[in-house]
């Protein structure tokens, strides 16, 4: 592919993203407090695929972009570069899991319960248009329990491997220092298990769930169901220069476990910063459907983690709009260079032979 | 930086870890106006760092017990040092918070300086205590919502 440099329309160019702001209300810190404040949800979903978490610049992002989900991830990926890297926190661990949701779909009794937790699962999706007519959509207050829910909860997979459900898998224990890291590394196949589910921790949450959902509808070899499904808050524990470990604070994060039931019992794991629950259930589907001997072609690493990463491909479907004039002007001169020389070719030719028209015989 | 004795670590049956992250989730406001009052007796301060910066988290799968990175987390953090009795603090909060980076990293340096230990003490329970409430309140209505499931 070709690119030309362009010149001209700076004037235009200017315009253009005033008419485009022109459109947005003023982005002020009232505006930014209110869109952190009310869409928790969307914030969690740019944070996520930004691989960057600051909710208050998230909403500032959404804010400059007008709501364009892959403007924002961009402009959180630009800003994460600004930054310097002041070190590895402690890895979370599921015991560090402050939870606040935390479900099964294949298993009814486990170990700790059943936590709905917050969210819309079993909720009827009433538009509520009075809001429109200035009458306010009252929330119902939550009515606490008595005594506290636990802080922390077992992994499931944990009783499972207890059980000899499934294979406990060997550990592999590296210095952090030393673990795959994709913003410093490119993604090489065979992909590292590691690139892999930071691949999928940053993904596209529309990407993975198109790739998630064709396997679960038969291109794939899984048939997935919910092992465990939690909403948690981690610690960030940094190390004080005298070496003591303390939590700096705590981020959310969403983990799924998916279970397919195929031949064994096989599990897929992703994990994502903020609360993003289809996305974790369809790239942890995609973590088990990819693992599969002789999988689809829409099933494999390559494929998957190439077409999920959100600014590249948001970047690569858009570049098409910029200026392509010499790839275009070339593509043009050889389809007319080839219709000269059709043209040109059908005039030399000899004229055909006259073949007297054949009578028709009839038969009697 | 200097090593100082354990029991200089310790404030009032808080330990050092412990401190550290009643400080870095504490209420902003209360934080920044402790740190003025024990600003004053803890005398120069040399900044060595105050700025904001990433913490990559890594993250252990369940399944296979893989350590992955799962994303960037922004950090305030403040590195001082206090010449004039040998001691540094250190503070860390998530977020963009420079001043109540600083206000941790002026607090840590006066407990390690054994220096206006009462009214950081005063601040430690009330913001331990202020975080424990929350933290309860928030796990009652998560409770609310425990599920027994039928099958039928």
């Amino acid at each position: 592919m070709a690119y030309v440099a362009t010149r001209g329309g700076e004037r235009a160019i200017e315009q253009s993203e005033r008419l485009f702001r022109e459109d947005l209300d003023a982005v002020d810190l009232d505006r930014v407090t209110a869109i952190r404040k009310s869409l928790p949800y969307l914030i969690d979903r740019v944070m996520g695929e930004a691989s960057l978490y600051e909710p208050d610049l998230a909403a500032l992002a959404l804010a400059q972009a007008g709501g364009d989900q892959y403007e924002a991830v961009l402009l959180l990926r630009a800003y994460r570069t600004t930054q310097p890297r002041i070190g590895f926190a402690k890895p979370v661990r599921q015991p560090d899991l402050f939870t606040v949701r935390r479900i099964s779909a294949a298993f009814k009794d486990i170990p700790g319960g059943q936590l709905l937790g917050p969210t819309l699962d079993y909720s009827h999706r009433l538009l509520q248009v009075g809001v429109l007519k200035g009458k306010a959509f009252a929330r119902e207050p939550v009515i606490p329990a008595d005594k506290p829910a636990p802080a922390t909860q077992p992994s499931l997979t944990a009783w499972q491997k207890a059980q000899g459900l499934i294979t406990d898998h060997p550990v592999e224990t590296i210095p952090l220092e030393e673990v795959p890291d994709i913003t410093r590394q490119p993604l090489l196949f065979p992909v590292s298990r590691a690139h892999k589910l930071q691949s999928l921790a940053r993904a596209d949450t529309g990407g993975t769930m198109a790739l998630g959902f064709s396997t679960m509808r038969g291109y794939g070899a899984v048939h997935p169901t919910v092992n465990e499904l939690r909403l948690a808050e981690a610690p960030v524990r940094l190390r004080h220069p005298r070496g003591t470990v303390f939590s700096a604070g705590r981020v959310r994060v969403s983990q799924a476990e998916i279970v397919s039931k195929s031949k064994s019992l096989e599990l897929g794991f992703s994990a994502t910063l903020g609360w993003n629950e289809v996305k974790v259930i369809a790239a942890a589907s995609l973590d088990v459907a990819s693992s599969q001997p002789d999988t689809h072609p829409a099933a494999t690493e390559e494929f998957i983690l190439y077409h999920t990463e959100p600014v590249e491909g948001s970047g690569f479907c858009l570049h098409f709009k910029l200026p392509h004039y010499v790839t275009f002007q070339s593509a043009l001169d050889t389809y007319r260079r080839v219709k000269t020389d059709r043209d040109g070719a059908v005039e030399k030719a000899p004229p055909a032979p006259k073949v007297a028209p054949k009578k028709k015989e009839v038969t009697q | 930086m200097t090593e100082k004795p354990v029991r200089d670590l310790i404030a009032g049956g808080f330990d050092h870890r412990r401190a550290l992250e009643i400080l870095a989730s504490a209420r902003p406001a209360a934080i920044k106006a402790c740190a003025e009052k024990v600003l004053d007796g803890l005398g120069e301060v040399a900044v060595l760092a105050n700025r904001t910066g990433l913490a990559m988290l890594p993250y252990e799968d369940t399944v296979r017990g893989t350590t992955f990175h799962l994303g960037e987390v922004l950090v305030a953090e403040a590195h001082i040092q206090v010449p004039g009795r040998d001691v540094e603090g250190y503070g860390a909060v998530v977020g963009r918070d420079l001043e109540h980076a600083m206000g941790m990293a002026v607090i840590d340096a006066a407990i390690a300086a054994d220096q206006s230990i009462s009214p950081i003490l005063e601040l430690l329970i009330a913001e331990s205590a202020h975080q424990q409430r929350t933290d309860r309140e928030r796990l009652r209505k998560v409770e609310a919502t425990r599920v027994e499931m039928e099958t039928f």
